[in-house]
């Protein structure tokens, strides 16, 4: 039995400059199950290289960061932060999705084969039983039928309902979703938004970054927001939104009320 | 003489064309794969080696080079290669100048992937592998196909290069029939069969371009 607040995720005192410059400057956070986390904060304030750290498409300076039981990176007697192996690395990728802005699906492929291939080729399961999954997954995305077409034939709104159930088919522990709907216009936002409640409603964990306040403030449990690679205000969702207790946080929503 | 006879010859000719176009296909379109990887290696030694060898084979007349490759071997080692050499000499002098132009369509392709490509292919746990070879590789093949297209249409008349070792090709053979026989007629039949070649490759390309047209990005 897993344990309904067991943490997914955890990451503590995680840092990572390029060159001179300092982009996450020790931040720590910790995912429970069922939980979702969004995480707001100005351009270049770190949130994209958080995600990537996580998503382990950027490597930690330092810190621990973990996936349930599995230990990603350990902290050598210099502080620095030591990846696992190989195999670790590729158990851990089987612990989260990643949705990406620019949706990043396979244009050679089909919607069904974006979706199935990874799971029949990486994860080596049936692939009757995957596509089965698949056409469930298209059918929840309110995809239905377009199995066949490809990436190129759908509007923006679609390729990342693709995307997100590409992210699904691999059943992962947890959902990262790196500012799912700056790519689109308002009116394909919605739908895209809508996905995401719904998983919500399921208890999916995610973790989104995102410039959706609203959105934020309705579907997200918890919220941080950062600024200059630090957490400035981690709490309760709509108490941070509604009441933020920090200036910067109050200049940046208050930025946002007005467009 | 009679025109079947003229057929003929230009016939013998133009198995040789097509023999030194195949040979040299074979051996560049794999080892261009190589040269390209080598040029956008990590390793810096590596990939300077695959600059110097580009730079070299493009920035040098064919001409000259499969004559450095036939005589290079008794001039500099005082080796007598026998009279079939003349013929590996050849395929070898087309075989890695071609590999050089191939290298750098190669490497044009593999660079204009997006990154966003790698990213979701490693966040999906695809191997590097894998990754080349199921999403980069398909996608490289439809980007690269046009510029392959002109390489190899430049092939079926470089071929006729082969000339300057004495190989019997079809330039060769039209050459000495039209002096043998005063008459502009061998070069204008060799002509038109360079062009129906290439005609036919045309239309290959066309059906595999079509064939992947079914997508854009």
């Amino acid at each position: 039995m897993t344990n309904a607040n067991a943490p997914v995720v955890t990451l503590e005192h995680a840092k990572k400059a390029f060159g001179a410059n300092e982009v996450l400057k020790d931040i720590s956070l910790t995912v429970n199950r069922g939980d979702v986390l969004a995480i707001i904060g100005p351009s270049g304030g770190g949130k994209s290289t958080l995600l990537r750290c996580l998503t382990l498409l950027e490597t930690l300076d330092a810190g621990d960061l973990s996936y349930g039981d599995l230990a990603v990176t350990r902290t050598s007697d210099a502080g620095r932060a030591v990846y696992g192996g190989k195999d670790v690395l590729a158990q851990a990728k089987t612990r989260f999705g990643l949705v990406f802005q620019n949706f990043n699906l396979f244009p050679h492929y089909t919607v069904l084969k974006n979706i199935a291939d990874a799971p029949i080729c990486v994860q080596k399961r049936p692939k009757d039983e995957v596509e089965a999954q698949a056409r469930e997954l298209l059918a929840k995305m309110g995809l239905a039928g377009k199995e066949d077409m490809v990436p190129c034939e759908l509007s923006g709104g679609q390729q990342q309902r693709v995307a997100i159930a590409r992210a699904l088919a691999l059943n992962p522990d947890v959902l990262f979703f790196d500012e799912p709907t700056s790519a689109l216009d308002p009116e394909l936002t919605r739908d895209v938004l809508q996905v995401i409640r719904d998983l919500a409603a399921e208890r999916m964990t995610m973790v989104i970054v995102t410039h959706e306040m609203s959105f934020a403030r309705d579907v997200a449990d918890h919220l941080i927001f950062m600024d200059d690679g630090r957490v400035v205000e981690a709490g309760r969702a709509a108490d941070v939104i509604n009441n933020p207790a920090h200036e910067r946080t109050r200049a940046f929503l208050s930025r946002y009320e007005q467009g | 003489m009679e025109f079947s006879v003229m057929m003929g010859i230009l016939g013998e000719g133009f198995l040789l064309t097509a023999q030194i176009f195949v040979v040299t296909l074979v051996g560049s379109l794999p080892l261009g794969v190589v040269v390209a990887l080598a040029r956008m290696s990590r390793f810096k030694p590596l990939a300077w080696l695959a600059q110097l060898y580009i730079s070299v084979l493009r920035g040098t007349p064919l001409m000259l080079q499969l004559m450095a490759i036939m005589f290079g071997p008794y001039y500099l080692l005082g080796l007598n290669m026998g009279s079939d050499w003349k013929f590996s000499a050849c395929a070898i002098g087309f075989i890695l100048n071609y590999a050089a132009y191939f290298a750098e369509i190669y490497r044009s392709g593999i660079q204009s992937i997006p990154r966003g490509q790698y990213e979701a292919a490693a966040v999906l746990g695809y191997s590097r592998a894998q990754t080349f070879m199921k999403i980069v590789l398909p996608q490289v093949i439809k980007r690269i196909l046009p510029a392959m297209g002109n390489e190899v249409i430049t092939l079926v008349k470089d071929t006729s290069l082969a000339f300057v070792l004495g190989i019997a090709e079809m330039f060769s053979a039209a050459k000495a029939l039209a002096a043998r026989e005063v008459s502009m007629l061998p070069y204008a039949i060799a002509a038109l069969i360079y062009w129906v070649f290439c005609l036919l490759i045309e239309f290959i390309l066309n059906r595999v371009e079509k064939k992947l047209d079914y997508y854009h990005d």
